[in-house]
Formats: structure tokens, sequence, C-alpha cells
């Protein structure tokens, strides 16, 4: 293994061929005037087709804040955000996004609740003629059969899987995630982070994933950002070079160990989410 | 607290006698329909002790005997179609009039109150200084205005109950959940969108919560109406009962007052139960108390 200093590269200073690129971050601030606080200052990033990255960071540290304005829900004070080569300046067809929770509507049924971007954006009938591809969406996360199902039948996992279907049904260029299983229980988590690998993969997605857990950034992604408090901005890029597919065993391995601990050596051990695995 | 549970950590000293005892459990092992029978067997029997012993005039309260047979009475007289039965579909009348237009109005400034800010702000305001008033006392204004007869009774029922109504709709449209209100935000949903797909649906159990609270209102309403302002329903019965000492009439009027007001309440839970079948039932059950 590498030291890992060869794996840190400066956020906003990665040389890279702009053909695959999917998003592209530059100076990105966030000002939130009424309450004197700078949440994000001078972000700078860009995701690739097809890769994982995930973003970690003390509470407070404006992750969360970075991926709404990534998904066009709230405006930035100042720099630009190009997805596909247009500016972001609202919500678009093209972003998926997932929150902690999976946020169904109870009343409606699992493909109700997966053919809902569908119907909001261009109607029922609309809806109605992507039933087909709900179905198979709900076959690739696992939950066949359960399309009828209404939420409260389902369990925590088989819910945020649902949202996945539902993140996915409009064929998005850029999947947004807001710490997706941090409410799950840890082997539940555990298992969900497999199958996301697996779901990103045979999609060939290109993934954001916020999340306070430093095994499940690195286990994800192809590269953790690691962002600082107090102005919010990106610290340290770790690459991550392992296998794919990865499994959970690989993480007992010495080189994920050393990967999570250079994370955890990156991140600001003054804060509490510091401190936590 | 500190006691009890002293006491449950504890048990190896005790017998099982004791620790029941103690800890309070045997209590709260009798099956509910017996501890209901028990407690109402009680009350009754406290009553006939109390009229019994006539610590008030037997006149002024008429024991359990004597309340059950008028029950009796007023009953036939109510089967059989007597001016009871007149007075019990009037008042009936002025209670489902009244809150179904208590449900309609409620339910419309409701929305315009949670839904827009012109609602919040200044809307709201008059309606919480409303609802501070002590309604009733509208009873002869609505009585001066629409007259004796059944139109006053249903305004009156219809302004006590749809404060309620407006209160639980407007903050029902409130407590819709900030990650899903993102969600639709993101799926470029539009007002009226999220109002009809969102926002609406996930109020029902509040507004429900609204409306059986104006299903008892609005008998409180009606009756109120008739012993202010006349009329023929059974408000004014218990009135004349009530002045001609007829005490054991007043009680069972009243019984019958109450059915009405419990089949009400119980046809909105019933509504409430067969619609929003994806709701825990411990909420209904609570909300169920207004």
């Amino acid at each position: 293994m590498t030291a890992p200093a060869d794996r840190v590269d400066r956020a906003g200073l990665l040389p890279r061929p702009v053909n695959d690129e999917v998003v592209r971050i530059t100076e990105l601030s966030k000002t939130f005037h009424k309450r004197h606080l700078t949440a994000l200052e001078g972000v700078s990033l860009t995701l690739r087709h097809g890769t994982f990255t995930s973003v970690i960071g003390p509470s407070g540290c404006g992750k969360s804040t970075l991926l709404k304005i990534m998904a066009g829900l709230i405006p930035a004070t100042s720099g630009e955000i190009l997805l596909q080569g247009m500016p972001v300046t609202g919500p678009r067809q093209d972003i998926g996004i997932m929150f902690q929770q999976p946020t169904l509507l109870p009343w409606r049924t699992s493909i109700q609740n997966v053919l809902l971007p569908i119907e909001i954006r261009s109607g029922a009938a609309a809806a109605e003629a992507k039933a087909e591809d709900a179905l198979q969406l709900l076959e690739l996360v696992g939950l066949e059969g359960f399309d009828r199902v209404h939420p409260h039948e389902l369990s925590g996992g088989m819910a945020q899987r649902v949202a996945i279907c539902r993140m996915l049904i409009t064929g998005p260029a850029i999947l947004l995630l807001d710490e997706p299983f941090g409410a799950l229980d840890e082997l539940t988590r555990e298992y969900m982070n497999v199958e996301l690998q697996r779901i990103c993969r045979e999609r060939d997605a290109t993934t954001f994933m916020v999340t306070h857990a430093i095994p499940e950034a690195v286990f994800l992604a192809d590269r953790v950002l690691v962002m600082s408090a107090r102005p919010g901005r990106i610290a340290e890029v770790v690459e991550v070079d392992l296998p794919r597919p990865r499994s959970l065993d690989m993480m007992t391995t010495p080189e994920f160990g050393a990967l999570v601990r250079h994370v955890r050596h990156n991140l600001d051990m003054g804060t509490e989410a510091g401190g936590q695995p | 607290m500190t006691q009890a549970t002293k006491n449950r950590v504890a048990p190896a000293q005790m017998s099982d006698a004791e620790t029941l005892w103690y800890s309070g459990k045997w209590i709260d092992r009798v099956p509910q329909p017996i501890s209901i029978v028990v407690l109402g067997a009680a009350m009754l029997g406290l009553w006939w002790l109390i009229a019994e012993m006539e610590f008030v005039s037997r006149i002024l309260l008429p024991g359990p005997a004597e309340t059950f047979g008028e029950l009796w009475d007023t009953g036939k007289n109510i089967v059989s179609g007597g001016h009871l039965a007149v007075g019990l579909w009037i008042t009936t009348r002025e209670v489902l009039l009244g809150f179904l237009f208590a449900a309609v109005s409620g339910f419309v400034l409701g929305v315009v109150v949670g839904e827009t800010l012109l609602g919040q702000r200044a809307v709201m305001p008059y309606l919480v200084a409303l609802n501070a008033l002590p309604k009733v006392a509208f009873a002869p204004v609505f009585v001066a205005w629409f007259g004796f007869g059944v139109n006053s009774k249903i305004v009156m029922a219809m302004f006590i109950a749809f404060f309620p109504v407006i209160v639980d709709t407007a903050a029902g449209l409130h407590a819709v959940d900030r990650d899903t209100l993102m969600l639709f935000q993101s799926m470029e949903s539009n007002r009226w969108q999220t109002l009809r797909k969102l926002k609406l649906p996930s109020a029902l159990p509040f507004i429900f919560a609204g409306l059986k609270t104006a299903a008892v209102f609005s008998v409180v309403g009606a009756v109120v109406g008739e012993y202010l302002g006349g009329g023929k329903g059974l408000g004014d019965a218990i009135r004349l009962s009530a002045q001609t000492l007829r005490i054991d009439r007043v009680f069972a009027l009243i019984v019958y007052l109450g059915i009405l007001g419990l089949l009400l309440f119980g046809a909105v839970a019933w509504a409430e139960k067969k619609l929003l079948f994806w709701h825990k039932s411990e909420i209904f059950e609570i909300q169920g108390t207004g």
C-alpha cells in the first residue's frame, strides 16, 4: 500500500479530462446572512461519470448544505455548479435525491411511490406508461412482488430501497444521497451499502453521498471528500483505490483499515463527529 | 417513582402477592371490559346510595331506578313517534347540518390559514381572538338574526363546532414532514400538486381529530341554541322538564342527546378508520378523546 499522502489531493485542483465530467463545481460559497454564518467557502470539485464520491465531515461543516445546493433546492451565494454542462439554478429532472428517511407517502403503494416523480412532472398518464420501468427497478433492488404493498408493511431497509427506485425512475445523471442509511440498524446498513454498490455499478451511476460514518464513506467511494467546519470547505480528498466489487469482508483488511484511519486523522478532531467511527 | 422502581427491581425478598401489590400490576391485569363494568356498577351504586339516603331531595336527584324507568318511557315515546321523536328529529337535523357546515367552512378556512401567509398572519389572529370569546354568549345574537326556528340553532352549532376544524386543518398542513416537502420541491411540484398529493393527505389525521371534536361540539351548540332560543328540539324539552322539576326526564333526554353525539362521533371515527388505513391506531385513539 502506498503512503496515504499520495492519495491526498487538494480539492478543486484536480486536473481531469473534461469529457466524462458530470458535475463541475467552482468556487461555491454559501452564506446565511440572517445567521451571519458562512456555511460553505470556496468549494470546488468535479464528479466524473460512474464514480462514487463520499462526503464526510463534522456536524455543521455544510455537507448537507452542499448537497442541497447541488440539488437546486437552495441557491448558492456565489460560485457555479454545472450539471452536464448546464448551470443548476433549481430542481431538475436529471437530479436524483434521497434522504435519511425514506419519505414515502404512506397512502401510496410501493409502485405508486416510485412513479410519483413522473406523475408530478408529466401527469398520471405518463406515470402509468412508466409502470413497467418501475417494476423493473423494484426487481433491481430486490423488491419483486412488493409493488402493491404500502410503506407501513415494509421494513426500514425495504422502504429505503423503494426510495432508491423513486430516485432512479427519472433516469437522473447524478444521485445525491443525504445520509441514506443513517436511520437503519447497523446490520441492515451494511447490507444496504453492498446493495447500493451493486445498484450503482449496474446503473453506471454517478453518486454523491453525504455521510458521517467513516467506514461507510470509504467502503462505497472512489473518492472521499473530507470537509472541515466554520467555514465549511473541502480539507482533503482521499482516493480509495480498493478493487471492486467490494465485499463486507474487505472491511477487515489492513488496506481498508489504513484508509479509515487516514480519513479519521484528517477529520477535525475537536468536533463530535471526529471521534466517532 | 423511585420507590416503585426500587420495589420492582428487588422482588426476591417479597412474596408473589406483595410483588403484585407493590408493582400495581394486579389492577392492570383486569381485562378492560370487566374494569369498565365494575367501575360503572360502582358509580351506579354510589348514585343509588346518595339518592336513597336523600342527602338531597328525591325530586332534585332521582335515583337510578326512576331514571331508567323514565329512560324507558321517553324511549317508548320516541319509538312510537311521539312529541319527543319530533324533538329528537329536529335536534338531529340541527346537529347534522351544523356539523356539516362547520366541517366544510372549517376545512376551507383551515386550508386558507394553513396554506397562505396572509391567512396565517392576518386571519389566524382574528380566529384566535374569536375562539377565546365565550361562544355560547352569541346564542341570543343568532336568535335575533335567524329567528326562533331551526336556523339559529344550526348557526350556533356550526359556530361552536368549526373552530377545532380550522385549527386542526391548519396545524395538519403545517405538520407535513420537511424532508418529504423537500422531495416534492426536488420533483418541481407546483403548489397545488403539493397541497393535493402531500399536504392534505398527511393532514387527514389532524382534520379527523378536528371533525371528531366538531361532532361533539355541534351537539353542544344545537342544545345551547335550543335552551336560549326556543324551538321544539330536545334542548327545549330539557329546559321545560327542568322547570317543572322533572329531573328524571332531564337525565333521560341527556342520555339520548349523548347517544346522538356518540353516533355522530362514531360515524366520523369509522370514516377515519376506513380512510386512514396507514395511520397508527394508537394516535387514532389518543386524538379520539377530543
